[in-house]
């Protein structure tokens, strides 16, 4: 599974995004449930977020959801951390 | 109205809507819709009744978050008791989690505590009462003594400080590339700013209206930190987030006024985007059609304004913005050179046909926006 997220926006407005292939992983069980749902509770388009709130864009094997601060899951909270945080 | 009911699904972790004279929790951390939609047509009442609660909370909330966006916010009522020159600050601590408001930590008149986060956040909400006050004789960021509510240490290592709608928000900082958001008086004042454009002209987040609303906030952020320092035009750096990078960052801020697209330039972050004049507008559809980058061209021409006129930022270029953000006239989706038209009049009405008036037509004829 490849999970690509991008944030934008934010104070600083500068772009990070980063990917995690979970087929060479042993946690990828657990990778695969969250990204599965976060992507479950993101939104088709963009919702309207705050200014200087960052925006979300995650990927997970092509299939596409956006988010954006303050209103995450818990999921999708920790999905976009561990993604920008251990990804390439 | 909203059922009170602990059974209602939807966690609105904002403050009792009764705590601060009417205030309602904005933004929630909600279970997802078409979850609700499920269990409200569930057979089980007590599965059904809660959702559909939330469902009708959550249609409310949005169509009032609308409503927010159309209209601007309400005005509303200082706290009984409140000294109406005197801001009414609240600072609490999330305490590393997503939950807001956290943690109340600091209340108005208290005394510094240990947490330089906290303290720093108290400072600054004070700062940017004082500056809308003391220059604009505006209380508050409503204008009608909205109490100051901040919360510090949001999130594990976050890289962002926003305006939530109704309070500040910081992040500690990753400490690789950003320190604590609390850091620069300029960030603090730039995010209540965001507030007052909230409940005045209500600048549409998207385009050159957004980069306007960005730019006005980097602005009045930067007026903040020279009314705080005592700067003329001359003295001060016209940096924004100067103090906010780590030391291992090619960069000495996010934005420069003065100098736009230098503040930075590294590896990781990459160059800073920004550009000076109209020649160099960027056209893309990231960041809210570059709100964050094309904020550079109105933001330089108040730089060129403020230091045309010297002395004192606030009381010539800036009484000339705030007329405008403030006046009325300035439309949702203003253009750069709608914004401009009414610098040039705002500055004709507020000092006639003088120094004002040809500073800012040349400030903004030099980053190439037309007047009419």
């Amino acid at each position: 599974m490849r999970i690509q997220v991008r944030r934008t926006g934010g104070f600083a407005g500068i772009e990070r995004r980063a990917e995690v292939d979970t087929s060479d992983r042993p946690d990828a069980p657990a990778w695969q449930t969250l990204a599965e749902q976060a992507l479950a509770d993101g939104r088709a388009t963009p919702p309207p977020g705050v200014p200087d709130g960052f925006s979300y864009e995650i990927t997970v094997d092509g299939r596409t959801a956006y988010a954006a601060d303050p209103r995450l899951t818990d999921e999708q909270r920790e999905l976009v951390s561990r993604v920008l945080k251990e990804g390439a | 109205m909203v059922a009170s009911s602990d059974k209602t699904i939807t966690q609105c972790n904002g403050r009792d809507m009764t705590t601060h004279g009417g205030f309602q929790p904005v933004f929630c951390t909600i279970v997802p819709p078409h979850i609700l939609d499920r269990l409200a047509q569930h057979e089980d009442s007590a599965l059904a009744g809660p959702a559909r609660r939330s469902l009708e909370h959550d249609a409310y909330q949005r169509t009032k978050r609308r409503l927010t966006t159309v209209l601007g916010a309400p005005a509303v009522a200082p706290p009984a008791g409140a000294a109406a020159d005197q801001p009414h600050r609240t600072v609490y601590d999330a305490r590393h989690t997503q939950d807001l408001p956290g943690r109340k930590v600091r209340e108005e008149g208290s005394d510094p505590g240990s947490d330089a986060s906290v303290n720093r956040a108290y400072a600054g909400l004070g700062a940017t009462f004082e500056l809308y006050l003391k220059a604009y004789g505006r209380h508050s960021i409503d204008g009608h003594g909205l109490p100051l509510d901040a919360t510090v240490h949001f999130g594990e290592g976050y890289d962002n400080a926003f305006w939530n709608g109704e309070q500040m928000v910081f992040g500690d900082g990753d400490g690789e590339v950003f320190l604590d958001f609390t850091i620069p008086v300029d960030v603090i004042g730039h995010e209540l700013t965001h507030g007052v454009t909230q409940h005045t002209a209500n600048l549409e987040y998207f385009g050159q209206s957004g980069a306007l609303n960005e730019s006005v906030s980097d602005v009045f952020g930067s007026l903040i930190k020279q009314y705080t320092l005592g700067q003329t035009a001359a003295e001060a750096d016209w940096l924004i987030g100067a103090g906010l990078l780590a030391p291992r960052v090619h960069g000495t801020a996010l934005r420069s006024m003065k100098a736009p697209g230098t503040a930075y330039d590294d590896p990781d972050l990459g160059k800073d985007p920004q550009p000076a004049t109209m020649e160099h507008y960027v056209r893309t559809g990231r960041d809210n059609g570059g709100v964050h980058i094309n904020s550079g061209i109105p933001n330089h021409a108040f730089y060129l304004a403020a230091t045309a006129l010297g002395g004192h930022s606030w009381e010539k270029a800036g009484q000339v913005w705030y007329d405008v953000l403030t006046g009325g006239e300035l439309k949702q989706d203003a253009l750069f050179t709608d914004f401009a038209t009414l610098t040039v009049k705002a500055a004709r009405e507020r000092f006639g046909a003088g120094n004002e008036l040809q500073a800012v037509q040349k400030a903004w004829e030099q980053v190439g926006v037309r007047t009419l």
